[in-house]
């Protein structure tokens, strides 16, 4: 039987104008949720004078709500400032179920928080790894505990952050699904013609931080130049550590063979892309890296950390893995240079139609949902004694939280009813039929 | 639904039928006065004076206290219950203009009259606060950077909002935004 439709409101501090790996995957989950039948409403804090509501492509629809990020994009955790806001949108836009996404999102802790307070269900999808020793750790897993304590369903991107996140959390892992990102192959095509000649290009794009391993680009760079007089880097991205590779390009003198892009605009990363006919990756821990899957989409062959769920992502004849070590990162490239006589870019591209789709992605996603909307209602003092699970000091924290929450949502109740909320009509954007429009622009 | 008259527990909307709606187009909404704000307010203000004046006769302490007491009494009652709005009203004069009243409790009416040749289009937008998210009637006037609410004042319900942006389409101030129209039509009906 086919999933009944729904309405969606996904729930997170990264989104467009912002652009990463979360935000891509909340958005083209949500094109395609569209594209299936759902309504989808996406909520985010404002970016810049970006505030109030704006409509995307195929009519998805986003809540650019007035409060200002305090740190990394985050908004400012009040626990319950955020409470009138999300019954509002819950309330006007009719939504059956909340989707939130990203640990780190402190929105979205918020948002699943009020929401399961009003009786919806939730489901929380997790994007990164996180360890289990440092002080900013401990705090991460302890309000990743408190959320997940209560969540209907969760889903990760790969089976080690599925692991990651049931260890750190203590969710049952039969409540966690493993679906793993996409790839636009449509954007992210191969050249037509592979860039020839004896040069062999290695391209590098990412952030340039010390998580995405650029301390490791430092020492592999230029050993790789030494050891191959005719390989050429390229290297997009910006960030911290950007000045230690201008640096170690100065001190070897490989100004004409290291090009340093700076920030490449997303809609400009295939073109690189297309220039090179490796890609390296050197991040130190990955839940699933996006960036990958888009390399080998436009047919170059990737050398790549092995960390975290990198080496779920790619089959292995597209992916040559390492340590995270510069010995052993230059003996992987030694390996993919001799390999690269066998790589047929436009044989590649097709492998990755087939393995990762995003609509794929969203039929996956549809079945969390239909088995979350599945799950019994339980009431307060049911739910309540799963917090107190969460620890002796912190369950009963938590369950205070919680207790606080259920009577001010009452008291918002009663001081604006839900029948003073006005319920948001649906517009209908009529698909615009391209091949006709032509035709009929031919005929005039 | 009658779209002369529509009442919530907070809001009274009508449409004045004394004149031809070709000649002048009135609508009114009226908001049906809480006497427990005005109660409270009232409450709050005795107790600041009362507390200043036990300051100042009892205790002996400085004049300032009471007249800080004072003050800040007098300019309670001023927000609460001065600028507290009783009535907007849109006046559309067809070809002419479009006027904007605004009727507060102290009798002061503050008016603004838009030409016609200045309104590019009438809009229902969406407004998202803080806290809350609301509808909003305004014009997108020419020249003008910003939008001009409607109402100033009052967060209206859609169903008040809809016949007054209706009105105005029709008013030959701006164009329509027909697949908006007919969707909020059947919202409308289901309300």
């Amino acid at each position: 039987m086919a999933p009944e439709k729904q309405r969606i409101l996904m729930v997170s501090d990264f989104f467009y104008p912002n652009f990463g790996g979360v935000e891509n995957h909340i958005y083209y989950l949500s094109q395609c949720l569209l594209e299936l039948g759902h309504k989808v409403v996406v909520m985010t804090h404002a970016y810049g004078n970006r505030s109030g509501v704006r409509y995307m492509t195929g009519g998805l629809k986003v809540y650019y709500v007035p409060w200002r990020p305090f740190v990394m994009q985050n908004t400012l955790p009040t626990f319950y400032g955020t409470l009138p806001i999300i019954r509002t949108i819950l309330i006007r836009e009719q939504i059956s179920l909340v989707h939130g996404h990203q640990a780190f999102s402190t929105l979205c802790h918020e948002a699943l928080m009020h929401a399961r307070t009003m009786g919806y269900k939730v489901v929380f999808t997790d994007h990164s790894l996180y360890g289990f020793s440092d002080v900013g750790s401990i705090h991460m897993n302890k309000v990743l505990q408190f959320t997940l304590a209560d969540v209907t369903q969760a889903i990760c991107v790969s089976h080690t952050s599925k692991e990651n996140t049931v260890l750190r959390s203590g969710i049952p892992p039969e409540k966690v699904y493993m679906i793993p990102n996409a790839v636009d192959t449509a954007m992210f095509k191969p050249a037509e013609e592979r860039p020839g000649g004896n040069e062999i290009v290695i391209v590098v794009i990412s952030r340039l931080v010390y998580r995405k391993g650029a301390d490791l680009l430092v020492e592999v760079i230029p050993e790789v130049c030494r050891l191959y007089p005719n390989v050429r880097f390229i290297v997009g991205g910006d960030g911290p550590k950007r000045v230690r590779l201008e640096e170690m390009r100065e001190k070897h003198s490989l100004q004409d063979r290291v090009d340093m892009l700076g920030a490449v605009p997303h809609a400009s990363v295939r073109s690189v892309l297309i220039s090179g006919h490796i890609f390296l990756n050197s991040s130190l821990t990955e839940a699933f890296c996006i960036a990958i899957l888009e390399a080998a989409s436009c047919g170059l062959l990737t050398v790549s950390t092995r960390v975290g769920g990198v080496p779920e992502v790619l089959p292995e004849d597209m992916v040559v893995l390492a340590e995270p070590d510069p010995a052993d990162m230059v003996l992987a490239i030694k390996k993919a240079i001799s390999l690269l006589p066998e790589i047929d870019p436009q044989v590649m591209h097709e492998r990755m139609k087939k393995l990762y789709d995003w609509h794929d992605v969203a039929k996956r996603t549809e079945i969390v949902y239909d088995r979350a909307l599945k799950c019994p209602n339980q009431p307060l003092l049911g739910r309540l004694s799963r917090y107190l699970s969460c620890g002796s000091w912190a369950g009963k924290l938590f369950c205070l939280v919680m207790i606080i929450d259920f009577l001010l949502l009452h008291l918002l109740q009663l001081w604006q009813p839900e029948e003073d909320i006005d319920k948001v009509p649906d517009f209908v954007i009529p698909p615009v039929e391209i091949s006709s429009a032509f035709d009929q622009e031919q005929d005039d | 639904m009658n779209e002369s008259f529509i009442a919530t527990a907070r809001f009274t909307y009508i449409k004045d039928r004394k004149w031809p709606s070709a000649a002048i187009d009135v609508h009114h909404v009226i908001v049906r006065q809480s006497n427990l704000k005005g109660l409270l307010v009232c409450l709050f203000a005795f107790g600041f004076s009362a507390n200043g004046l036990y300051l100042f006769l009892v205790l002996d302490k400085s004049p300032f206290a009471l007249l800080w007491s004072l003050l800040l009494s007098s300019s309670l009652l001023k927000l609460g219950i001065g600028k507290s709005v009783v009535k907007e009203s849109v006046l559309i004069m067809p070809n002419f203009g479009v006027q904007l009243e605004t009727h507060y409790r102290s009798g002061r009416i503050s008016r603004h009259f838009v030409p016609v040749s200045k309104i590019l289009k009438p809009l229902l937008l969406e407004h998202v606060s803080p806290v809350t998210c609301y509808w909003v009637l305004s014009l997108i006037l020419l020249k003008e950077e910003e939008l001009t609410p409607v109402f100033k004042e009052l967060h209206l319900p859609l169903k008040m909002l809809v016949p007054i942006w209706k009105a105005l389409c029709g008013s030959g101030s701006g164009d329509n935004v027909f697949s908006l129209h007919s969707t909020v039509e059947d919202h409308e009906q289901s309300v």
